[in-house]
């Protein structure tokens, strides 16, 4: 009885553990830092929309949305950058997290795409700051992570399409 | 040298006569008729009203297809800088045609401006054709002009618009900044006020308009409907003879079934690359349920299945496209006698 | 809670041996100055240099990329300091007096990520989108110390002290002025509020905080805003440094510390309290990434408004996309507990103006005032001088490839100006 409690406490989506959460992005540095116990794929292959459509597709398979899929002020076609967390499970489909991230697919369509070269200083800052709100919305330190950084954890979380 | 204006006004302006003269035929004079004179005015030397369209309001409306080739005959043969219509006020039938001729005008390339109430009918046409707001009876028509005559001259000089709230213009879908009287925090507070005390208030930014469809009402024998298949689930003819994307889809297809008892993996399959399409593929009555309604047919559930189903691919579509698909077939489906439509999704 | 504003118009600023304000002139010795910043360890470990320069209003020179503007004021009565819990200790602040040296601003520039934006013209037509341009400006440009590639969030923070040190440092400088002009702000109990005003509407303004990660946070009492739950502040706190901003990325509708210490909601909803309406209180809320906290700050906001009794709030948003998403969420469950609502936001509506301007919508929402189309192009001529640098103006949000022409001018979305579409509505910008 007290393990079926324990196990719908935990359960709560406001909870926030590692063990619930299922990272998808397209920033290398993610896969770097976050700590072992959370679940990362890294696509390094897609963009911005593309990462959208993958958790869209997730979000279809019934997977929640944990985090807001437009999060930062750096605009969508600015960075290339973008980390969703979902829930590491599939349940029932949620009509409401559905909605969400159509909208957010609609939003990037409005931005003109800018054709611009990105330099390595730049791209890192993308990375960091993409990451850096990742962090902040699973609450965990940024710092811990930058400053272990983990080539293993890299390797092991890259997908193929 | 002055801009060239062509001029468009209803029998009634004219001075022809009223509604007992609303059938006349368009007809073309040679410069200011009416209240072209006040345009001209305030225009100075700039620009000049070359030619006059008169046009009976209940000619256009009952032969719009003939007042159009008459009239953009004539416009084409006078290429003018502007063309401008009205101003109609809250005459619907005027309104609605100061705004279509306009549209059509406009779609040869040469600008246009009309004016009228914002509730006339004509105003539908608001985020297509540039109409000035006026008051709702001819007594506006002092005020109308300069508000008009000035929007003419920006469009004639190329200008950029201001804001519709400060160039005198219907909202037409296109935000443009302008720099207010008051910073928006003391605006928001008035706001606020007014929206406290009951009172009348236009917020900055209307909300986007809800699409909340009222289902229809029930229909009472089905025995006797007609029942059309559509889906969204990309079920096509084998080979795709439409090409219709499997994401992203800009077209729809329509499909004959008329003696298709059920769909088969050999003459069937789904388009759309958003679910995984071996099972749509094995039997694609599981998106599009053919052999359902055939049976039911049989039985007499219902009347009939129509022959002919509509499909697209809704993976990506945006809604806008999607929207414009139904528009377009419904009218068929509403031609063809269809009671009612099963819509399936995937 | 009563707070009394005293205001030292300050006509210049020049750099001299002695710091002091004297007959309107505000004179800095910028060697301590410079001394007093690096008495922050942080800053001792992550500045390498800093260099001051001054910018007045009509001058051609463009300040960016820009991280801050903050108003120097000093506590000359009453408990606590300037930014508790930041540079002051952490006591409740917004009662007594307090000096303010009006009509200039510390500015702090300079680079910290290789996307940053912010600028701030002092004439031109960038000048009439940025209220900056209006002040005499103290400008902080900092020179980061080697390694901080690898530190941004500590040399962000450190950045962040040295501004909010600047506008201390300065602010003491007033405090044996005597002002040229005193303002009286009061926030009554609930009860006394009630008892004194009977008759007029219970106004609140729901002060939404940006706080989602490096450069996008805001900071009250210290504490980083997305660790708050939504709760209620005396209007006079933020007049003193309650509220501090560490977000600076899309320039356009980004709350600087200057404009949470002038907040124009608090002022306006002062200049109506007791005669048409009854200004309750504030309301500070969060727009943090993780849905259920959004799900739990717009509950709370919503639940407050209930349990205050208000008849009506204003609400202004911060930032965009994700933020719509708590503006939306807040205004509904606001107005479904029955109280009327009126928001502040701004729009992205394309550089044609054409597309859907919020990211969220509702139809609840039915009184909306817009700070503008971010979006919108201009062209900013060269100009003669800049603090800061112009590295960064290719790849700031709202320019595009090519963004810094031949000729030296900027083709640029209005989003790169620094408070362009402020969403407390701090300007008269706003779009049809």
């Amino acid at each position: 009885m007290l393990l079926v409690a324990l196990f719908f406490f935990c359960g709560g989506e406001t909870v926030r553990s590692s063990l619930h959460d299922l990272v998808i992005t397209n920033n290398p540095l993610v896969a770097r830092c976050l700590p072992e116990t959370y679940s990362v794929q890294l696509w390094e292959q897609l963009n911005y929309e593309q990462i959208l459509i993958k958790v869209r597709d997730c979000v279809y398979a019934g997977h929640r949305l944990y985090t807001h899929p437009l999060a930062g002020s750096v605009k969508p076609n600015e960075t290339p950058y973008r980390s969703v967390v979902i829930s590491r499970t599939a349940e029932e489909l949620s009509c409401d997290d559905a909605a969400l991230i159509a909208s957010a697919i609609e939003t990037f369509g409005k931005f003109t795409p800018r054709h611009r070269e990105l330099t390595e200083e730049m791209l890192r800052d993308f990375q960091l700051v993409d990451y850096s709100l990742l962090c902040a919305a699973l609450e965990i330190d940024p710092l811990e992570g930058l400053h272990h950084k983990n080539e293993t954890n890299y390797r092991t979380r890259r997908c193929s399409l | 040298m002055s801009y060239r204006v062509m001029h468009y006004i209803n029998q009634f302006f004219a001075n022809i006569g009223g509604e007992e003269m609303a059938h006349v035929e368009p007809q073309l004079r040679q410069g200011v008729v009416g209240p072209g004179m006040a345009f001209a005015q305030a225009w100075k030397d700039e620009a000049q009203i070359v030619s006059t369209v008169v046009c009976g309001d209940s000619y256009f409306a009952e032969h719009e297809k003939e007042a159009k080739e008459a009239i953009l005959a004539w416009v084409a043969e006078e290429k003018p800088d502007l063309f401008l219509a009205g101003p109609a006020f809250n005459a619907g039938r005027y309104g609605y045609a100061c705004a279509t001729i306009c549209a059509a005008v406009q779609d040869m390339g040469i600008p246009v401006l009309t004016g009228m109430y914002e509730e006339n009918p004509g105003a539908d046409l608001r985020t297509k054709v540039l109409i000035a707001a006026t008051a709702n009876s001819a007594a506006g028509m002092r005020k109308a002009v300069p508000t008009m005559a000035k929007l003419a001259l920006k469009l004639l000089r190329g200008e950029k618009l201001g804001a519709s709230c400060e160039d005198g213009y219907l909202n037409n879908g296109v935000r443009v900044n302008f720099f207010d009287r008051e910073r928006g925090a003391k605006r928001a507070v008035e706001m606020l006020k007014a929206k406290l005390a009951g009172q009348p208030f236009v917020t900055e930014y209307p909300m986007p308009s809800f699409d909340r469809v009222e289902p229809s009402p029930a229909i009472r024998d089905l025995s006797k409907a007609t029942v059309a298949l559509c889906t969204s689930g990309g079920i096509v003819p084998k080979g795709n003879p439409d090409h219709i994307e499997s994401s992203s889809a800009s077209r729809y297809g329509e499909y004959n079934i008329a003696g298709v008892d059920r769909l088969t993996s050999q003459t069937y399959e789904t388009a759309h690359g958003g679910y995984d399409p071996v099972y749509a593929n094995q039997d694609p009555n599981r998106v599009l349920p053919v052999d359902v309604l055939r049976e039911m047919e049989r039985t007499g559930v219902i009347g009939k299945l129509h022959d002919y189903y509509y499909a697209t691919v809704g993976n990506g579509t945006a809604v806008a496209s999607a929207k414009g698909f139904a528009a377009e077939y419904a009218q068929r489906l509403l031609s063809a006698g269809v009671d009612a439509v099963i819509m399936t999704s995937t | 809670m009563k707070l009394e504003l005293g205001y030292i118009p300050i006509a210049d600023i020049q750099f001299a041996k002695v710091s002091k304000v004297e007959d309107g002139t505000l004179y800095v010795d910028q060697e301590a100055l410079k001394a007093f910043l690096y008495q922050d360890d942080d800053v001792r470990q992550w500045v390498k240099d800093f260099t001051f320069d001054i910018a007045k209003p009509g001058e051609s020179v463009r300040i960016t990329p820009v991280k801050d503007v903050i108003e120097p004021r000093v506590k000359v009565e009453g408990p606590g300091g300037q930014f508790p819990g930041v540079i002051a200790k952490v006591d409740t602040v917004g009662s007594g007096k307090t000096h303010v040296l009006r009509g200039m601003a510390v500015v702090t520039a300079g680079k910290i990520v290789g996307f940053q934006e912010g600028i701030i013209d002092m004439t031109g037509p960038g000048a009439a989108y940025t209220p900056f341009s209006k002040l005499l400006n103290l400008v902080v440009v900092a020179e980061p110390a080697e390694g901080y590639q690898d530190n941004k969030h500590a040399y962000e923070h450190a950045v962040r002290m040295a501004g909010l040190r600047a506008a201390t440092f300065l602010g003491e400088l007033g405090r044996n002025v005597e002002p040229a002009e005193v303002q009286v702000f009061e926030t009554l109990g609930i009860r006394e509020g009630i008892a004194r005003y009977p008759d007029l509407p219970r106004v609140a303004y729901v002060h939404m905080l940006q706080s989602q990660g490096l450069l996008h946070d805001t900071y009250v009492y210290g504490v980083d805003a997305k660790r708050t739950l939504t709760t209620i502040l005396y209007p006079t706190e933020t007049m003193d440094g309650a509220i501090i901003s560490g977000n600076c990325v899309s320039a356009c509708d980004k709350n600087t510390t200057y404009h949470h210490q002038n907040n124009p909601v608090v002022a306006e909803l002062f200049a109506e309290h007791g005669k048409t309406l009854n200004y309750v209180c504030n309301i500070i809320t969060n727009e943090n990434v993780y849905l259920a906290d959004k799900q739990r700050s717009s509950d709370w906001t919503a639940k407050l408004c209930r349990l205050l009794d208000l008849d009506g709030v204003i609400v202004s948003q911060e930032g965009f996309g994700n933020p719509d998403t708590d503006l939306i969420m807040n205004t509904k469950k606001i107005e479904l507990q029955g109280v009327k609502t009126t928001i502040i936001t701004d729009e992205y509506a394309g550089q044609n103006g054409r597309s859907q301007s919020l990211a969220d919508a509702d139809p609840l929402a039915d009184a909306v005032v817009t700070g503008g189309n971010a979006n919108e192009v201009i062209v900013l001529p060269k100009l003669d001088k800049v603090i800061g640098t112009l590295d960064f103006v290719d790849v700031i949000a709202g320019g595009h490839a090519g963004s810094l022409r031949e000729d030296g001018s900027i083709e640029a979305e209005i989003q790169v100006i620094t408070g362009a579409t402020n969403e407390m509505g701090f300007n008269r910008l706003s779009a049809r």
